[in-house]
């Protein structure tokens, strides 16, 4: 204690030299920025096949790497709530066997190169994706070809991806911010986990993959995206060499009519919060808190036709609108959650952009005994939003955390495949990645009031957590709230939500 | 003749090293040390217009104040809180807020502090780091508040994830008996509770000083203008009395294999860790080791994944990792059980992967592949300015110099079929050997 004491005093002689130095040398000092640079979007090379496929091309020769991407437009989108988790068991499959090649030699060849090849499939789209040394690249070409072209679909390799996916499951369903995810995708969205669930992968077979891939995988749905150490003459030469024989089989894509399985909430509800839900995980470290909303009918892209789309109104409103709310570290849930009272480590906002209808979620994790005080404060945030503009001097700096992000996302190989895929997976031109900027910049205050005011209220608070520890709380905060408890245990998301 | 790094002419004079077809051209960093003892490294690369900047402190959680696990992770938080200059969360103001980003991490045997901005916001983050290295308050409530978010974090990542306990916390207890190491760096709730005000002020004083710091930027500068920025802000800080507290301690060989098995709740499947004491971070082992690792478990033709996820079925996940620390760091093997299997079976089969290696010699093709997966990755991690800068940094760290971020790729290449195998002969012995078999059921056991 004594020791302790007298270090507390030489601490405080030497502070109050410091703080001399501050007034005399760096007070007066603190650099002003000079004017800034323009970040340059790079041009992307757009070609199209004779059978329909389209190649994009990004050239940057900076670091001799490239990343090759093919996208097929259809994703989960397509594979119905009863076998949910086909699209993604598809393209997980391409890669795990071919007429000519088994899955450890597509492993082996490609890893030879130095390079990775992954593939897997979202809400709209499915992809394959390889990344390597620019100098390997026509080798590549043709693992990813037969990859794409020649998938075998053995009985064996399915067997022990659904092992996988359902060991996967059963791992992450013991996490509280998976399992609120999972619960929201059929209770709140109405929709099904687009990894599937432990029913809907046991009900997936050899039949329903091999019609999948050949309704959904056509040269006319689909685009290769070559970004880095390679010239556009060249990249096309290769996807005409490898892909210039594949031929669109004719039949038609189904998309699941999302509208239709959107019944239960009314978009412009007055209301904020529409039910508050806990999932009961006993013994849990922590209580995931989130509040989930789907934004009925506003998707990423209104399409004229099926490969005709632009970017819907909405979307950078709301783009600007979650940086404010729950998109970086100075968003205003984490200064709330995090840094003026400590119940996080962070917390934070998304929207799961689909072409057609997407999701926003808060989401957040504390200590089971402050689970209700944290949904209060997510409620207030929210609420908020739709009530009061943001000033420009919180919205100017916001805005710049949307541009920046994205600037240095296109800073990587990767990346900017990442950026071009997305792009196309919502049928939207190239052009939206030169709009991107400016198109932030332009977005009101009363754009973002009246996003929030129309479509943010009528979510549902859903708390995964050890329900005995913050039961009493939340009873007390939330008085005149019905409250639905389900065990996590035995969960059946079959009978949520009817 | 091909371009190398678009418009940084740098490379020209310098010797550039050729793998196949791909040139990687060696990093021309500037180095300086000023009169106060803080290095400065520095590479200009003006392909987009930010800049990135670390600055990194050696001090880790290896220098965790005893009694207070976690400690030196906490204080880091403390760095974003105010100084006689700024007010707290400044530095988000002038980084996210301007379109760049800015964080922090606390590793075993360093904390680092690094932002990504426009480059005509340079000037301006040197003039707060210099701040923030000298000025800083610890004032009550932004401690209190910030313990509390770092107990969350302790939540989030050992508790909250069901195999959080094991990487986070047994590894590190149960695999050094004597060496600070053996204190996971997020700590524990208990002594996270019982940090004071008071323990951060000394820590910042012992710890916090130009001659224990060094700065490593990359972006978007003219070097005259930052060297210029370098001697205003940090070369006029005073090089403080003291000596500064080092770990000194050795951790003893082992002399014979530790078993041990651990429970928690919400563990879905078994899992099961055999660790070795490796080498310092600056052996000439390492990359012979980093080899094995990528022959191993790098990728899905690897020997790991090959044996225990895909023939034998046995593991969702197994993996080989080299676990690098200035002072010597552990060698482990993991694996996590498919439904149904045990880690008794996970423990055999990881064994037989281990005898196999160390019993018949890797083939060429192995050797060739591993290099060429290791070469990839080091072009991934130059691709940006942080990157790059992140890159010199842990060269720095674990090689005590900044210009063996040159050197990486070439000590890979020269790694023989005889070097992994006189490694893994060498550190893989029974009586180096913890075993740790990790399983759901009762915490207290």
């Amino acid at each position: 204690m004594r020791a302790l004491g007298l270090k507390i005093t030489k601490i405080i002689s030497a502070l109050c030299i410091l703080h001399f130095a501050f007034f005399v040398v760096t007070k007066a000092q603190e650099p002003t920025p000079g004017p800034p640079k323009s970040v340059k979007i790079p041009a992307v090379k757009v070609k199209k096949l004779a059978n329909g496929l389209t190649v994009a091309v990004v050239e940057r020769k900076n670091v001799p790497l490239v990343t090759i991407s093919l996208l097929i437009r259809n994703g989960a989108d397509s594979e119905g709530v009863a076998k949910a988790g086909l699209a993604n068991m598809t393209a997980t499959l391409l890669t795990k066997g071919t007429k000519t090649r088994s899955a450890t030699q597509i492993a082996e060849q490609i890893e030879f190169l130095g390079g990775s090849i992954s593939s897997g499939a979202g809400w709209n789209s499915s992809s394959i994706d390889v990344s390597l040394a620019a100098d390997k690249v026509d080798q590549a070409m043709s693992i990813m070809a037969d990859v794409a072209l020649n998938s075998r679909f053995d009985q064996k390799e399915i067997d022990l991806l659904k092992t996988q996916i359902q060991d996967g499951l059963a791992y992450n369903l013991t996490q509280p911010g998976f399992l609120a995810n999972y619960v929201a995708s059929v209770y709140s969205f109405n929709e099904h986990p687009s990894g599937g669930t432990t029913d809907s992968i046991k009900a997936i077979t050899k039949a329903d993959i091999v019609r999948f891939k050949s309704v959904n995988y056509k040269p006319t749905d689909a685009v290769l995206i070559f970004t880095g150490d390679i010239s556009a003459v060249k990249a096309n030469a290769l996807a005409t060499r490898f892909f210039a024989a594949w031929k669109s089989t004719p039949v038609r894509v189904e998309k699941a009519t999302l509208e239709m399985r959107r019944p239960i909430v009314n978009a412009k509800s007055t209301d904020l919060l529409n039910r508050l839900v806990v999932i009961d995980l006993p013994n849990s470290g922590q209580a995931a808190v989130n509040y989930f909303k789907p934004i009925r009918s506003e998707g990423r892209a209104v399409c004229f036709d099926v490969m005709r789309c632009q970017t819907e109104e909405n979307f950078y409103p709301a783009s600007v609108m979650n940086s404010v709310l729950g998109g970086g570290y100075s968003s205003r849930l984490n200064q709330e959650i995090r840094i003026k009272r400590g119940l996080s480590y962070g917390a934070g906002s998304g929207f799961s952009w689909r072409k057609a209808s997407s999701n926003f979620g808060a989401r957040t994790q504390t200590k089971n005994e402050s689970a209700a005080e944290v949904a209060e404060l997510v409620l207030a945030e929210i609420r908020k939003m739709t009530e009061t503009a943001v000033s420009e001097k919180e919205l100017n700096p916001r805005k710049l955390v949307v541009t920046g992000d994205f600037g240095r996302d296109l800073e990587t190989t990767g990346g900017l495949a990442g950026a071009i895929s997305d792009v196309y997976s919502y049928s939207l031109s190239t052009d939206e990645l030169n709009s991107f900027m400016p198109s932030v910049q332009a977005v009101t205050a009363e754009q973002i009031r009246k996003f929030s005011s129309d479509f943010l209220k009528g979510g549902d608070i859903i708390i995964v957590g050890d329900y005995k520890v913050f039961k009493d709380d939340l009873a007390k905060r939330f008085p005149n709230v019905k409250l639905q408890v389900i065990k996590a245990e035995g969960l059946n998301l079959n009978n949520l939500a009817k | 003749m091909r371009k190398i790094f678009g418009v940084v002419a740098i490379a020209l004079t310098l010797a550039v090293v050729s793998f196949a077809q791909v040139r990687i051209a060696p990093l021309n960093l500037k180095e300086r040390t000023l009169s106060n003892g803080m290095k400065v490294v520095s590479l200009q690369d003006k392909s987009v217009p930010t800049v990135s900047i670390h600055l990194w402190y050696n001090v880790g959680s290896k220098n965790d104040p005893n009694g207070r696990s976690g400690f030196a992770h906490m204080f880091e938080h403390m760095m974003f809180k105010s100084t006689k200059n700024m007010q707290s969360e400044k530095f988000d103001r002038i980084t996210e807020d301007v379109g760049g980003f800015n964080n922090a991490s606390t590793g075993d045997d360093f904390t680092n502090y690094y932002q990504v901005v426009p480059s005509n916001y340079l000037e301006l983050l040197l003039w707060a780091e210099a701040d923030r290295m000298i000025n800083l308050n610890v004032d009550e409530a932004n401690f209190i508040s910030e313990r509390d978010v770092v107990k969350e974090e302790f939540r989030q990542r050992i508790l909250a994830n069901p195999y959080g306990r094991l990487f986070g916390q047994y590894i590190e207890q149960l695999s050094f008996t004597v060496h600070p190491y053996k204190r996971p760096g997020i700590g524990n709730l208990e002594e996270l509770q019982a940090a004071l005000p008071a323990d951060a002020r000394e820590f910042y004083q012992t710890f916090y000083r130009p001659d224990n710091a060094a700065l490593v930027v990359v972006g978007d500068f003219d070097q005259a203008q930052f060297d210029g920025w370098v001697d205003k802000y940090f070369g006029k800080l005073a090089k403080p009395n003291g000596v500064i507290p080092r770990v000194t301690v050795t951790e003893p060989a082992r002399t014979e294999e530790k078993r041990y098995r651990k429970f928690a709740p919400n563990v879905p499947f078994p899992a099961v860790v055999i660790n070795f004491l490796g080498p310092k971070s600056n052996s000439e082992d390492i990359p012979a080791l980093q080899v094995a690792e990528t022959i191993l478990s790098g990728g899905e033709s690897s020997r790991l994944y090959q044996s225990l996820v895909y023939n034998q079925q046995i593991a969702q996940e197994a993996a080989f990792s080299v676990d690098n620390r200035t002072d010597g760091g552990l060698l482990y093997f993991y694996a996590i059980a498919s439904e149904g299997k045990t880690a008794e079976a996970l423990e055999k089969s990881l064994l037989a992967e281990l005898e196999k290696i160390q019993t018949v010699p890797v083939t060429l093709k192995e050797l060739q592949k591993a290099k060429n997966q290791l070469i990839t990755q080091a072009l991934r991690q130059i691709e940006t300015n942080d990157g790059k800068a992140g890159a010199i940094e842990s060269a720095m760290i674990y090689e005590g110099d900044a210009n063996a971020v040159n050197n990486a790729i070439s000590k890979v290449q020269k790694v023989t079929a005889a070097d992994v195998d006189r490694v893994m002969k060498t550190y893989f012995t029974q009586k180096n050997r913890v075993v740790i078999y990790y399983q759901q059921g009762d915490e207290s056991k």
